[in-house]
């Protein structure tokens, strides 16, 4: 295909085929520390399984609420 | 320091092949997008294999979260496992299935054949797309990109969600559209156009959405009463070792947890 296609993710997603794989290991690395700031926001929330919210943990209040 | 989530698939894996590493950090083993800062594992349906997870889990001094026991029985019924542990200030969330979505028994069962002769612990393209077909709009975003990294055209035809993409492999492949296209009503729009194939694409992906909310909501059913006594029962094991509060959640599982939804065909 030469014209213009669909996108999906940014170019900066996938520019990480081009990092070695030191590269990627720090970039992953600084991503996971840089991600710890949402942890309180989503302390009760799932990504993966059948789960989706830790009945334990209060929800915090929507932002547009 | 080692990326913690391949530290666990090397733990984890050590002397026998007994996890696959899945979804958003198979994501990034793949090389497509770091997008998740939790870690996903398939866990073989091996009662030795729960043990040594235990074993690796317990010596990071893990503790449950909400979630099913780390149990084969209620594994087995599509419920999914969640412990974390912090380190080195990260939250490192483990979560685990042994019976991922939409992906039947024969392709579970290749999955783990095609692991233990790469010896590469990391879901494959094609299964990563299924599993990632959920509820969240922008799973499907990351299945585009999995489909346009398939080598087999059939695999990229049966995944894509680029109507452009779909053209341009209905230009080359017409027979493998044509074969294909009962199993993905979607594909019946490739001779209608662009508009067209959009507009199937965006029905199909509807519905595959709808299609995750009900399971999700057969599961939340069928854990009510699991979430009533969850607060007490957090309290009570989570100062324990992680082999005595497994045992405790397993035995006050019983019971109150179904080991599968009644929903939820086997």
């Amino acid at each position: 295909m030469t014209g213009p296609r669909d996108e999906f993710l940014s170019e900066e997603d996938l520019d990480i085929r081009h990092l070695s794989d030191d590269e990627l290991s720090a970039w992953w690395l600084l991503w996971l520390q840089l991600a710890q700031a949402s942890n309180d926001v989503d302390a009760g929330a799932y990504s993966h399984g059948v789960f989706e919210w830790d009945p334990a943990v209060p929800r915090p209040p929507h932002p547009r609420r | 320091m080692q990326n913690p989530y391949l530290a666990l698939t090397d733990a984890f894996n050590r002397g026998a092949l007994r996890t696959l590493l899945s979804s958003g950090q198979a994501v990034v083993m793949h090389r497509l997008a770091v997008m998740s800062k939790d870690g996903d594992w398939i866990l073989r349906e091996d009662p030795a294999a729960v043990e040594h997870v235990l074993e690796v889990l317990a010596a990071h001094g893990a503790r449950y979260r909400f979630g099913a026991p780390l149990d084969l029985r209620w594994l087995a019924g599509g419920w999914s496992a969640h412990l974390e542990f912090p380190q080195n200030g990260l939250r490192i969330r483990t979560d685990f299935v042994s019976r991922p979505p939409r992906i039947s028994r024969d392709e579970l069962q290749a999955m783990w054949s095609a692991a233990t002769d790469t010896g590469d612990p990391v879901v494959g393209l094609v299964p990563l797309a299924a599993i990632k077909l959920t509820n969240r709009e922008k799973d499907y975003a990351v299945v585009g990109e999995l489909a346009r990294a398939m080598p087999d055209p059939s695999d990229q035809i049966r995944f894509s969600r680029s109507a452009l993409d779909l053209l341009d492999l209905a230009r080359q492949h017409p027979e493998l559209v044509a074969a294909i296209a009962a199993d993905r009503p979607a594909l019946a729009s490739i001779g209608k156009g662009r508009d067209a194939i959009e507009a199937a694409l965006d029905h199909e992906r509807r519905t595959l959405m709808r299609n995750n909310e009900q399971r999700l909501q057969a599961y939340r059913r069928a854990s009510e009463a699991w979430a009533t006594i969850w607060t007490d029962l957090q309290r009570e094991i989570g100062t324990l070792p992680l082999h005595e509060a497994h045992a405790k959640m397993v035995q006050r599982a019983l019971g109150v947890l179904p080991f599968r939804p009644p929903e939820i065909a086997p």
